[in-house]
């Protein structure tokens, strides 16, 4: 058993950008949406790691990556010291019975026809684990577990007929059952009510130490993220800029776009009313990203070598990693 | 209170679908004094988005206003003829959606939209003269006046919402309704928005009813703050009061539950249950099945909102 549950490693995924036919024949060059561009980091055992950053920062891809929902461009992916992107049909089957996903809409991720009770307990007939009546006493167990109750009679329901905070609990329901190791959550509360946010939230964290689990929670908001990860990533443009643990990245952010997200997000206190420092402008395309550091154009500490130079990524102290020339 | 600019008497607005009468804003009373910015907020479904749309008089069918009065500037909106409500529409009441692409025309440039915009209101105005208007409050807004020539979906969510916000300003309109202007944008695009809202509002004395479910985003912006639960208006204080001593158990229960990012031990505390449905609402207090005080009376007797401190409204029997 390694104390690393997932390593990825100098990980990059560029999409080809769609192209008329006329479009492609005079660039003579297909262009790339950087989608994850180099990227490192690991998930220890039992800890909730948060991915967090802006839209189109690269997040969802980097989740899926794991997951091997999609092939990297390049770059090592590692789950409980095993090279995933090596190992054979048989074994990635069993990896991902290991590995669960819960993602944003919990709508759009049920089989709007089948029932709910079925749709948790399909994992367990697809990986053989149980069918029959055994299936449905562990359904109805795990239904129970969740507060999908009185189980019997949400099991026979159909998503439509389902709450909101219902249906992610029957999300959460089916990612359970097959007791993974690694649940990588994509904004599992985005989409859910402010009232329900918390009880979600706290369900999740009392499934995690039932279950032993670790969670790859990926958000882009991070006055919730602060309650539920240990350690926390930023990602901006296909880049992790910072990483650490959450309370050290917090207090102390190193890098300056961290300092702005950190900045930019409102505080439910009007005497906290402050100046924010907001950068100027939006996220770049990430087809061209800009040179050097990516964040240099918007970066109100740029200095000559930001534009000419990237960064290298590394720590301060205590796992503590930043990529920016004004730590060096 | 400054001069009252709007005021809302026992509003009724309902919904009649198939499965029965949604009632969506519920004998809510409130005013708005000119100059402040009013928030307005509380969870998906209560109520928030019709109450905007009524004062407009564009409550989407099958809405209809069925009862109260609406008093803007002296004159009770619900007894204007569609003309003149035309009329205040975007020049003396205006309005920013969450989604601007439900008010921009794909086809036309923005540069366009805006002309015309002022043109309608104003003929008498030279075309040249109005984009000459267009480009010099594109640029108050931060957005470059080149961008007039732009088609929407050339420009990003920000700037977008930076053209809305340009379409309620460029006629000098006295009300503004913003709902969720930001919730759709990035965090750091959002806190660029409020910014400009904020200094806005000094610029030009803007009365802004700010509705959003971001406590977050109300506590940056607003004077004072209404609170709405099911269909119903709860509490109505000064923000200061609001935050620091909320006296409805929902509000109360809203503030415990939503995540703060301040680096302070604190825990996320959850509320039971969920909002009710409209069509049947809870007798009594609508709060009462979630409400960890509830007493006797509470299931049968509705509380009215009372003044239980200055200018601190509060409906529940606690008080
Ligand atoms: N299948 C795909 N084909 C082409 N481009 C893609 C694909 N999936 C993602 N992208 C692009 O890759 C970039 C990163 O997308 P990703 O969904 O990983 O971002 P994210 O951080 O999850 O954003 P969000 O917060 O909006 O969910 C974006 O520019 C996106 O448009
Ligand atoms: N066109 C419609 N037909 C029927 N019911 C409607 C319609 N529009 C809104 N409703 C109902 O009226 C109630 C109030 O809706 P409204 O959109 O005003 O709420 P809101 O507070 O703005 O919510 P959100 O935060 O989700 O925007 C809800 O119960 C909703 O289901
Ligand atoms: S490397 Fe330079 S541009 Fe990038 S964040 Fe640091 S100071 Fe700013
Ligand atoms: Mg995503
Ligand atoms: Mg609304």
């Amino acid at each position: 058993m390694s104390e690393k549950l997932v390593e990825v490693h100098d990980l990059f995924k560029w999409f080809p950008v769609q192209k008329s036919f006329l479009e492609t024949l005079l660039a003579r060059k297909l262009d790339y949406i950087r989608a994850v561009d180099g990227i490192d980091f690991e998930v220890r055992r039992g800890e909730v790691f948060g991915l967090a950053g802006e839209s189109g920062s690269g997040k969802t891809t980097t989740g899926r990556l794991i997951l091997r929902l999609i092939e990297p461009t390049r770059g090592g992916i590692f789950f409980d010291g095993r090279n995933v992107l090596t190992v054979n049909g048989e074994e990635m089957r069993r990896l991902r019975q290991r590995m669960q996903l819960i993602f944003q809409d919990p709508y759009a991720s049920l089989n709007p026809r089948m029932k709910i009770g079925t749709a948790i307990g399909h994992g367990l007939e697809i990986h053989g684990i149980a069918k029959g009546q055994r299936e449905r006493d562990l359904v109805i167990q795990m239904m129970e577990r969740v507060g999908l109750t009185p189980a019997a009679t949400l099991y026979e329901k159909y998503p439509h007929q389902l709450s909101g905070g219902q249906r992610q609990r029957a999300v959460i329901a089916r990612a359970l059952i097959l007791h993974p190791d690694l649940i990588v959550a994509d904004e599992p509360i985005a989409m859910a009510d402010v009232s329900v946010r918390a009880l979600i939230l706290h369900l999740m964290m009392e499934l995690k130490e039932e279950f032993d689990l670790t969670y790859l929670f990926i958000t882009h908001d991070l006055a919730t993220a602060k309650y539920i990860c240990d350690r926390i990533a930023i990602m901006y443009l296909g880049k992790i800029v910072e990483s650490g643990p959450l309370r050290e990245v917090y207090s102390h952010p190193q890098h300056p776009y961290t300092e702005a997200l950190l900045s930019a997000v409102p505080v439910p206190n009007p005497r906290a009313r402050r100046e924010h420092i907001i950068p100027k402008g939006e996220i770049p395309s990430p087809i061209n990203p800009p040179s050097g550091c990516r964040f240099h154009p918007r970066c109100p500490y740029a200095m000559e070598i930001c534009s000419k130079d990237e960064p290298r990524f590394a720590g301060t102290k205590d796992g503590h990693l930043v990529a920016c020339h004004l730590r060096r | 209170m400054a001069e009252i600019l709007l005021r809302a008497e026992d509003l009724e607005v309902y919904y009649a679908t198939r499965a029965g009468v949604v009632k969506a804003v519920d004998r809510v009373r409130f005013e708005m004094g000119r100059g402040e910015t009013l928030g307005l907020v509380g969870e998906s479904g209560c109520g928030k988005s019709t109450l905007g749309f009524s004062i407009l008089r564009l409550v989407p069918p099958p809405g209809k206003i069925v009862g109260g009065d609406i008093i803007f500037a002296g004159e009770n909106l619900l007894e204007k003829d569609e003309e003149e409500m035309r009329k205040i529409r975007g020049s003396r009441i205006s309005m920013i959606f969450q989604d601007p692409m439900t008010c921009l025309d794909p086809l036309e440039r923005i540069g366009d939209h805006i002309v015309e915009t002022i043109t309608t209101h104003d003929q008498g105005i030279k075309r040249a003269e109005a984009w000459k208007r267009a480009e010099e409050m594109l640029d108050r807004l931060g957005i470059d006046p080149s961008r007039l020539e732009d088609y929407p979906h050339q420009l990003s969510g920000g700037m977008r919402q930076r053209v809305m916000i340009a379409l309620a300003l460029i006629l000098n309109s006295e009300l503004v309704i913003a709902d969720e202007p930001t919730t759709s944008l990035d965090v750091i695009v959002e806190a660029q928005i409020l910014d400009l809202l904020k200094q806005l509002k000094e610029d030009y004395e803007l009365t802004l009813m700010l509705i959003t479910h971001n406590m977050g985003i109300v506590a940056e912006l607003a004077d004072r703050v209404a609170v709405m639960y099911a269909a119903k208006m709860v509490e109505v204080a000064e923000a200061l009061p609001l935050y620091e001593k909320p006296m409805h158990p929902y509000t109360q229960g809203l503030l415990r539950s939503i995540p703060n990012i301040s680096l302070t031990e604190q825990v996320l505390a959850t509320m039971p249950g969920s909002p009710p449905d409209l069509i049947r609402p809870p007798s009594g207090c609508r709060f009462h099945p979630r409400c960890p005080y509830v007493k006797d009376e509470c299931k049968e007797i509705e509380p009215p909102m009372r003044e239980v401190e200055r200018e601190h409204l509060v409906a529940c029997h606690l008080y």
